[in-house]
């Protein structure tokens, strides 16, 4: 009986320490999460005493932005030829030079000088011998400030799928003719048609009329000089 | 460049009448390509080019916010500018004047000025070149008088029908006054006249009236 009662002590015994053991051996990790969660609310209270959260600077310097030059393409230079008709004298080839100053979209300043070398007249040339001009004379010289407003602005369709800006424009100014070995004032008017093929290439058909007054043969009277040229002019 | 209106519009070519084939949408950025007058040449992102009147570029900001500036024909330009170019038609003693002028502006009120003209009458011809100071007395103002003075050269050139034809250079000097007039846009009005003197090579100086109204334009 003493013996059945020392077993089952034993055994009780047994059975605890191996419990204990068992459940020491589950929670192994236990203590370690314990602490962890210790030193965390340890940082929390430490950030909380060091007072203000600290405010984000950004290292990038504030973009200083400057804007570059702009490209104006307002001023327009060229060449144009054509024929002069010189009153008097015949129709003769005439070539010159042209510049303009773009000031809006509808009106523009220009400025242009041209030559032409002037025929005879019909008096001279039924008359055999005589010469009215010697052959310096016979060149005439103009130049002419004038205000151009540009009429009909619109485009044209060469087939399907090219298109240009186009314009029709009118021309008046006041000038000067060299002619017959004298300068006189003129005043031109006219028009002009102008196509661009691209944004700086302009083509120019255009017609003007010189009007200035000349006594060279005999009596004072309004010459009209017609010229009518073709012009190709850039954009710069 | 950062479009805030709306949208901006896209002309196919410089003028008011240009139809409208593209529109940029708010905030979507352009990039400056040229300018033609008041009209600007843009691309945007995606690389489609057009071109924005000058009154909807104003509503365009730069990257950081500030808006996009750039020189304006109006009136503030009329009072403050660089430059100015003119054309004047005129009487110079009798003779038809035609004569052009530049001026490089110092301040709105200071301007350096040179001018040519070309003088054609019933006696002689000549030329003219000239440059002086100009002092406009109150830019701001729509009609605003000028003085100015300067000095140049003439070179006289009398008709071969009179006795004894001589050409000759002299020098000279200027003192005159006038007014602009803003018209619109770049364009303004002016009137002038200017006293002048010849230092000819003979005794006697010769004093010149020179009257002339003219055309010009800011940049």
């Amino acid at each position: 009986m003493e013996t059945g009662i020392r077993i089952l002590l034993l055994s009780v015994v047994l059975a605890l320490s191996g419990c204990a053991s068992i459940r020491n051996w589950l929670d192994r990790d236990e203590p370690k999460e314990d602490t962890s969660a210790q030193a965390d609310t340890q940082a929390d209270t430490d950030d909380a005493s060091q007072a203000p959260p600290r405010v984000i600077e950004p290292e990038v310097a504030r973009r200083k932005i400057k804007v570059p030059r702009i490209d104006t393409e307002n001023i327009e230079v060229g060449g144009v030829f054509g024929a002069l008709s010189v009153e008097d004298f015949g129709t003769n080839p005439v070539y010159g030079f042209t510049a303009a100053y773009h000031v809006t979209e509808d009106f523009f300043f220009q400025a242009e000088a041209g030559r032409t070398t002037a025929g005879k007249t019909s008096f001279e040339t039924l008359g055999g011998n005589v010469t009215l001009l010697t052959g310096n004379q016979r060149q005439f010289t103009y130049y002419n400030l004038a205000l151009g407003y540009n009429f009909l602005p619109g485009e044209v369709f060469l087939g399907r799928n090219l298109t240009m800006t186009s314009g029709f424009y009118l021309l008046g100014g006041i000038g000067s003719v060299d002619f017959a070995g004298d300068q006189n004032f003129a005043v031109s008017f006219g028009a002009g048609y102008r196509v661009l093929p691209t944004d700086w290439l302009a083509i120019h058909v255009r017609m003007q009329d010189r009007i200035f007054n000349s006594d060279l043969l005999g009596e004072k009277k309004l010459t009209n000089n017609l010229e009518a040229n073709i012009g190709l002019t850039v954009f710069f | 460049m950062f479009v805030t209106a709306p949208y901006l519009e896209l002309h196919t070519a410089p003028g008011r009448g240009f139809p409208i084939t593209q529109v940029v949408a708010r905030d979507e950025s352009v990039d400056i390509l040229k300018r033609q007058t008041d009209w600007f040449k843009v691309r945007t992102a995606r690389g489609v080019e057009g071109w924005a009147s000058y009154k909807d570029m104003l509503s365009v900001v730069l990257a950081d916010g500030t808006p996009f500036t750039f020189p304006m024909g109006d009136r503030a330009g009329f009072t403050s500018h660089n430059g100015e170019i003119g054309v004047f038609a005129g009487d110079y003693s009798g003779a038809t004047l035609i004569s052009a002028y530049g001026s490089y502006s110092f301040n709105s009120q200071m301007a350096l000025e040179v001018s040519l003209g070309q003088f054609l009458g019933n006696a002689s011809n000549g030329t003219l070149a000239d440059v002086g100071l100009i002092h406009v007395f109150m830019p701001e103002w729509r009609f605003s008088p000028f003085v100015t003075l300067g000095t140049g050269i003439v070179h006289i050139e009398p008709k071969a029908t009179l006795v004894a034809p001589l050409d000759r250079t002299d020098q000279t000097a200027y003192v005159g006054g006038g007014f602009r007039y803003y018209l619109t846009r770049r364009f303004f009005a002016r009137a002038e006249y200017r006293s002048q003197y010849v230092f000819t090579s003979r005794n006697d100086n010769e004093k010149v009236d020179e009257w002339k109204l003219g055309f010009a334009f800011f940049f």
